[in-house]
């Protein structure tokens, strides 16, 4: 897993004298506009789009772009565009599924872990340790292997895949919070141990847990591409960006948009989640280290050297 | 440092012990009928069920079968395939050339292609080259890697024929030409991680204090860049590389499949959807072990070269 902390360059749309804590700078709400607009695309599918996304037409099977069809149609038909956005709802949608199992097994598990320490956190840690023991779609291709194929069992499995990740974290922030006077406070007025972690340590770490959220999101989508794509995940007919990209490449002469378009529709997805990750990142932890570049240092020598 | 590795030895012996039993449970995790699986749906007389039970050792409890798995797999044997008739083994021998020299070469080109591109970013950092190569290697870390290799094989295999769309050569140097474009696809997934790391270690390097006196030396920056800030940049980019072969034999399976290389991969998926127990688990275990022998081996050079970490 990585993090594109500082790639882009998050300047503040209205300059204010305060730099630091801008949530709306102009990547943010580019990228968030963009997600914006492919959410309200999948959702109101039916209505933007004449056509079904399963109904079959041989007519127009394989048909190139063109005013009836903007991004042509697939083998036995159905318009590619109207199948993107209903493609995009099964896609997100598991994706969302992924993270809310893996949020909802990890966070307890590392609170838990962080606010009791001893035996709870050397289990759980284990745990962990084995989980991670595999690279991750492997894990994801054992749990398919017995849940059996399918969209259900592909989120369970990548669900249970992204759990560590999120317990090691969850667990690191619980350590920093829980020595904090609050706690010692709640403690101190009889407050039962779940009502501190969840009411008092938990929302004081939902910041960064948000910031891990929307990376795991686009990782998710990359993930569960991956598996319709081997045919492990989203079975057809259903559309699905990973299942539609494995049925175009058979056409890549014929029409090359059936996988491209929902190919470069993950990328968009990816890259913009990507971005709101960065931006969150730098809205909440807005300190970094930044290393002046060589050339500054150079200069900055040189006219100290000339003063 | 003997007791350092002693301690990591054992530490992985009791988590590759954990990943068997995982490996095991889940892929028995919902009742299926793997006779169903050898026999692809025929029917059978139930003397010839009860005989295959036999032979595969269905007839036994589970924590039977975990034993016998394996302690066969200790020794090296990792049972017979449901639905190929021939062993694990066999299946893997015959299939892992191709899938190693398919991550070797593409550990070296995203190598190749990375540093450069990291010390690029460095030497101007901040600038609008640093920003667009930034990107560059985002969108690539944001296309999955089987896109990459689609759209690879459209423009390099389909249009231009330069190289072969599918299919692997018999011998390795004939491979050679069967896997540049997967290798390549491979490797730009790869591209943005490592790069980003050249970029933060060389920009450290670059603002030490011994660049500076070479600098003030009188050496010429190309060089103290290349000679002298490098090597002290690039080890640990290789550690984060050496690392990253865990995610890369996952991509292969990808690659793989979107190329029909015949690897490991294939096998391996095929397994999956057939619920053949035995090559599921062989190649999952295989794998897993080769991950966590490469994480071993960078942890015993990183403790050779840094030796705070043994304390630990």
């Amino acid at each position: 897993m990585m993090k594109f902390a500082g790639i882009f360059w998050h300047k503040p749309l209205i300059r204010s004298k305060k730099q630091e804590g801008v949530l709306f700078t102009v990547p943010m709400i580019l990228s968030a506009a963009v997600l914006a607009l492919l959410v309200l695309c999948c959702i109101f599918a039916p209505i933007i789009s004449p056509y079904s996304p399963t109904e079959q037409n041989l007519a127009d099977s394989l048909a190139l772009p063109s005013f009836r069809h903007l991004l042509g149609a697939d083998r036995v038909g159905r318009d590619l565009l109207t199948r993107l956005f209903y493609g995009g709802r099964t896609t997100l949608l598991s994706a969302v599924g992924v993270v809310a199992l893996s949020v909802v097994i990890g966070v307890p598990l590392g609170l838990i872990s962080g606010y009791y320490g001893g035996l709870a956190d050397t289990i759980i840690g284990r745990i962990c340790d084995v989980v991670l023991s595999f690279p991750s779609l492997l894990l994801a291709f054992v749990l398919v292997a017995g849940f059996g194929r399918g969209m259900f069992s592909a989120v369970v499995a990548l669900g249970i895949v992204y759990v560590p990740m999120l317990t090691r974290l969850v667990r690191s922030l619980t350590l920093v919070e829980k020595n904090k006077t609050y706690v010692e406070a709640a403690t101190s007025i009889g407050y039962s141990d779940s009502r501190i972690m969840f009411r008092h340590i938990l929302p004081n770490c939902v910041s960064t847990i948000s910031v891990q959220i929307t990376l795991d999101l686009a990782y998710a989508i990359l993930d569960m591409a991956s598996l319709s794509f081997l045919g492990l995940g989203v079975q057809p007919p259903t559309a699905d960006w990973g299942a539609m990209l494995d049925e175009g490449r058979n056409f890549l002469l014929q029409n090359p948009f059936l996988a491209l378009a929902p190919g470069i529709a993950i990328i968009i997805t990816v890259v913009s989640l990507n971005i709101c990750s960065d931006g969150l990142h730098q809205y909440f932890e807005p300190v970094q280290r930044k290393l002046p570049s060589f050339k500054k240092v150079e200069k900055r020598k040189a006219k100290e050297t000339a003063a | 440092m003997i007791k350092f590795i002693a301690k990591r030895i054992l530490q992985l012996i009791l988590i590759l012990f954990a990943a068997s039993v995982i490996i095991f449970c889940m892929v028995r995790i919902t009742p299926s009928d793997p006779v169903a699986s050898m026999t692809q749906g025929r029917r059978i007389t139930p003397e010839t069920r009860a005989a295959l039970e036999k032979e595969y050792y269905l007839d036994r409890s589970l924590p039977e079968q975990y034993v016998i798995w394996i302690t066969n797999a200790l020794q090296g044997d990792l049972g017979d395939s449901f639905s190929h008739r021939q062993s694990v083994n066999s299946l893997i021998a015959g299939r892992l050339p191709t899938t190693i020299q398919l991550v070797l070469m593409s550990a070296v080109l995203a190598l190749v292609i990375a540093i450069p591109v990291g010390i690029i970013s460095a030497v101007k950092m901040n600038s609008i080259t640093d920003r667009l190569l930034s990107i560059f290697t985002l969108i690539f870390v944001a296309s999955p890697v089987f896109l990459t290799a689609i759209i690879l094989m459209l423009v390099f295999a389909l249009h231009l024929q330069w190289f072969p769309s599918f299919g692997s050569g018999g011998s390795w140097m004939e491979n050679f030409r069967y896997l540049v474009l997967p290798s390549l696809a491979l490797g730009l997934n790869m591209v943005a991680l490592i790069s980003r790391i050249t970029r933060s270690n060389m920009i450290e390097q670059l603002n030490s204090n011994y660049a500076m006196t070479a600098l003030a030396k009188g050496i010429p920056y190309w060089k103290v860049v290349l000679k002298h800030c490098l090597k002290n940049a690039v080890i640990p980019v290789i550690t984060v590389a050496s690392i990253q072969i865990g995610s890369m034999i996952v991509g292969a399976v990808l690659v793989e499949n979107v190329f029909a290389l015949g690897g490991l991969g294939d096998v391996l998926i095929e397994g999956v959807k057939a619920a053949d127990y035995p090559v599921v688990q062989g190649i999952v275990l295989m794998m897993v072990v080769v991950f966590l022998l490469i994480n071993l081996l960078v942890d015993i050079a990183y403790a050779a070269i840094d030796p705070r970490i043994r304390l630990e």
